[in-house]
């Protein structure tokens, strides 16, 4: 069946192509040229004046495994608040801060998204995450497993093991766990935190292993390049929200040596201690060091005001935040040798000084950093704020009298500290599409996704362009995930499966030996079961695997 | 002037979310409009005049005949006015209610009262698993008012709960009073296992000696000047908790769940003087 999309202003920045109308035909699920000759359109959509784009992608999103399931646990009255009805083509489901499955995927869908990764999967928890994120209707997802706070990598650098079998190890991690990047959360914090450490600087020992997280960071980016990953080394640094981190996150940046590195949800590392509360923004710092460092790309972990659930692997800090739990009850666990987890219910209050100046650090963020394709939108779903949050943050990020007067509605002092009013700078469409769409397949190494020419698969959002831009990007007219027709005038019209995105690098079998004696010793489960086999995600017929090719191999 | 009568026709295999037919929400519609809204029918939606014949007009006392225990959320969130059930309840009886009264002559199911804000409830049967209690994963159960329980009570009464008072003639199940953060459970009847688990703060008043616990400390005997005022204050009530051969002032005195922070206490009546 052919398809034409007749007449859009197509916004394509991986082709640089900038609002030109266009016309795009869709055939077997992908896009294709303008067949030759005679030919014959079965179905064809007249998006004059309509804004065309590709599947949005959200890099970081917290949309699988164990920390999830505790949130809803922890908060049935975030379920309860919310139900969602079934319908004759979905599934019913409820939940506003940690909806359910089924809803996540209806609700990315119904703004326009097509694929979710899934940036914290531990590896003896991922064939839960993965079996959760099969129950995500329509998106595409894919996974980074969690590193750098195990034992087994911690004694490997205590007894000075090469970079070639830490090389090994990850590659190995990464087909187990079915990844397509390296996550490392708290370098060696997570692990730290066990030894009754409550806090650990850049430099500073694990009590334990005697490893710090500078050393931690530089094995695993360099073994993320060697081993030819294109998602570079995607890290949670150090003191997560603590005042005057942004030294941490500077040192970080600069201690990384040029390595390819991607700091996530940077704004809860951007923090500085100027003022009377001791409290200040440190965006502009940040920002400067990642304009003028071109190794490095981040996300910004937007906050928006109102009820949410921070749900991390961080076990340290959010230890160290369960006083500020709104509603109050927390949770805090270690899973086994692996990492931890912690779950923490918040409410971001705009009169709350602190929280308003976390909102306006975020958006100086957005604002100062100059290059769309190193910068990434993301709430951190659900830390800053729910997924469903996105079309007013894009609102923000692409009308500045609306940010200024959401500005002068926050807490006074807060409005202060920032530098904010004084930002000129517009988000453009195209800045946005590169920032959800093409920056994001390139970053995460995507292939076929994230673009409008042909022989990319047909994920493609329109909208009706409209001067408010949260009203435009929180109802497309039209979705199409490989080629169907998912979402009509912002409401999920039929559902399709989607696949999971992962990369197989290579390791060197003989490692296996040694682990299976450091499982057989230490972890609940035998090496055998440790690995997820395809199988275990193709056979039920409605989830399927994409491998995607490293960097240097041809697909 | 004469009550808004529901009595119900046949009693349904499903159970009947009764959330809508509460007096605030009743008091502008007309008889036909009261007849023509829905109410969940365990996955069917069912018309008020299919399942009840519907008399009367005074929506604010209601009065529900032949009432059995699969009619759940009577009452729900109930703000000023009188329900009356004439038979038995289902579960999660006035939910959240705000004000006014409801009265049940036959026993009610789980969680009636639950998060109960205000307002007076009495059950002259027996009364479920968790009275008066929070959500479940919800941290705070009945927040004010009065229950009147002449039966007995489940598990778990008064779980979270936060204040006002809970009144059993009766017995009460296992873990009564777990985890509450005030308020005052009066029991004549016996108690079981646990009782107190996890409290405290708040009062349990007892007429029988509990089990001995080791979460709590003996702290001897007293006399309480304002177990007096206490009783005074039931003194309107249709209850053997008016009459004043009930009452007593001389007490002992156990203080705990010293797992907790301890400040719960348990006062169990002296007989012995």
């Amino acid at each position: 069946m052919l398809i034409r999309l007749k007449n859009g202003k197509v916004y394509d920045p991986a082709s640089g192509i900038d609002g030109e109308q266009q016309d795009i035909y869709i055939q077997d699920g992908r896009i294709v040229n303008k067949p030759v000759g005679d030919f014959k359109v079965d179905k064809e959509y007249d998006l004059s004046g309509k804004v065309v784009m590709s599947g949005a992608i959200d890099m970081h999103t917290h949309i699988g495994g164990g920390k999830g399931n505790i949130a809803r646990i922890l908060l049935p009255e975030d379920h309860r608040a919310d139900p969602v009805a079934r319908t004759d083509i979905t599934r019913s489901g409820c939940g506003h801060a940690m909806p359910s499955t089924f809803v996540t995927g209806y609700r990315y869908a119904e703004m326009g998204y097509t694929a979710g990764f899934e940036p914290a999967v531990l590896p003896v928890n991922a064939r839960q995450a993965h079996m959760e994120m099969a129950d995500i209707p329509i998106l595409d997802k894919g996974g980074y497993v969690l590193m750098g706070s195990d034992d087994y990598l911690l004694r490997m650098l205590t007894a000075k093991k090469d970079q070639k079998a830490i090389n090994d190890y990850v590659a190995f991690t990464m087909q187990a766990a079915k990844a397509i990047g390296v996550k490392v959360v708290n370098p060696g914090g997570i692990n730290a935190f066990k030894f009754n450490q409550r806090k650990l600087d850049l430099d500073e020992q694990n009590s334990h292993y005697g490893v710090t997280p500078r050393d931690i960071l530089r094995v695993l980016a360099t073994a993320v390049k060697e081993i030819g990953v294109t998602h570079p080394l995607h890290v949670h640094g150090c003191n997560l929200g603590v005042p005057g981190n942004v030294n941490t996150t500077l040192d970080t940046i600069q201690g990384i040596g040029g390595l390819p590195m991607h700091l996530t949800h940077i704004q809860f590392h951007s923090y500085g201690t100027e003022g009377d509360f001791k409290f200040s923004s440190g965006a502009a710092a940040i920002a400067e060091a990642v304009n003028s460092n071109k190794n490095i790309t981040i996300d910004v972990g937007q906050i928006l005001f109102g009820q949410t659930v921070t749900a991390s692997g961080d076990n340290m800090r959010q230890h160290a935040n369960h006083k500020y739990a709104s509603p109050n009850k927390w949770v805090t666990m270690d899973i086994e040798c692996d990492a931890g987890c912690g779950v923490v219910p918040f409410k971001y209050k705009d009169q709350n000084f602190v929280n308003a100046l976390q909102w306006a650090i975020g958006l100086e963020t957005f604002l100062l950093v100059n290059d769309p394709w190193r910068i990434f939108l993301t709430t951190d779903h659900p830390n800053g704020a729910p997924f469903t949050s996105y079309p007013h943050l894009i609102r923000l990020l692409m009308d500045r009298s609306f940010r200024n007067d959401m500005l002068a509605t926050i807490h006074p002092e807060a409005q202060k500290m920032t530098t904010l009013a004084s930002i000129e700078r517009e988000y453009s469409l195209q800045e946005i599409a590169i920032m959800t769409r093409a920056g994001a397949a390139r970053l995460i190494g995507l292939q076929d996704r994230g673009g409008l020419s042909a022989g990319n698969w047909a994920d493609i959002t329109v909208y009706t362009d409209n001067a408010d831009r949260q009203l435009m990007f929180e109802k497309p007219d039209y979705v199409f995930k490989d080629g169907q027709l998912v979402v009509v005038d912002g409401k999920v019209v039929s559902t399709k499966w989607g696949t999971t995105h992962v990369v197989k690098p290579d390791f060197d079998a003989s490692l296996e030996k040694d682990l299976k004696k450091y499982f057989d010793r230490f972890m609940t489960m035998k090496l055998g079961n440790f690995t997820i086999s395809d199988d275990e995600i193709t056979e039920d017929g409605r989830g399927s695997i994409t491998v995607h090719p490293l960097k240097g191999e041809v697909a | 002037m004469s009550a808004l009568t529901f009595t119900l026709k046949y009693r349904p295999d499903q159970r009947v979310d009764m959330s809508p037919l509460v007096c605030q929400k009743l008091a502008t519609l007309e008889l036909a409009e009261i007849a023509a809204l829905t109410l969940q029918n365990g996955k069917r939606n069912i018309r008020v005049d299919e399942l009840f014949r519907i008399t009367g007009f005074d929506a604010q006392h209601i009065v529900i005949k032949n009432g059995f225990n699969k009619l759940d959320f009577i009452g729900k969130e109930l703000e000023g006015g009188k329900i009356t059930v004439e038979g038995d309840a289902g579960a999660y009886l006035g939910l959240g209610m705000k004000s006014g009264e409801i009265e049940v002559s036959g026993n009610v199911g789980l969680y009636a009262a639950c998060e109960m804000k205000k307002g007076f409830m009495l059950v002259n049967g027996n009364a479920g698993d968790f009275l008066g209690a929070a959500l479940p994963g919800n941290k705070t159960g009945m927040k004010g008012g009065t229950i009147l329980v002449k039966g007995n009570v489940g598990e778990r009464a008064g779980d979270h709960m936060r204040r006002g008072n809970i009144l059993v003639e009766g017995n009460a199940g296992d873990y009564c009073g777990s985890r509450m953060t005030a308020g005052t459970i009066a029991v004549m009847g016996q108690t079981g296992r646990h009782l107190g688990f996890a409290m405290r703060r708040g009062t349990l008043l007892l007429w029988n000696s509990p089990q001995p616990s080791a979460r709590f400390n003996d702290c001897g005997t007293h006399t309480l000047a304002f177990l007096p005022i206490l009783f005074a204050s039931f003194k309107k009530l249709n209850s053997r908790f008016a009459d004043s051969s009930t009452a007593f002032n001389r007490v002992q005195r156990y203080a705990g769940d010293m797992s907790e922070m301890g400040r719960g206490e348990i006062l169990v009546k002296l007989n012995s003087e």
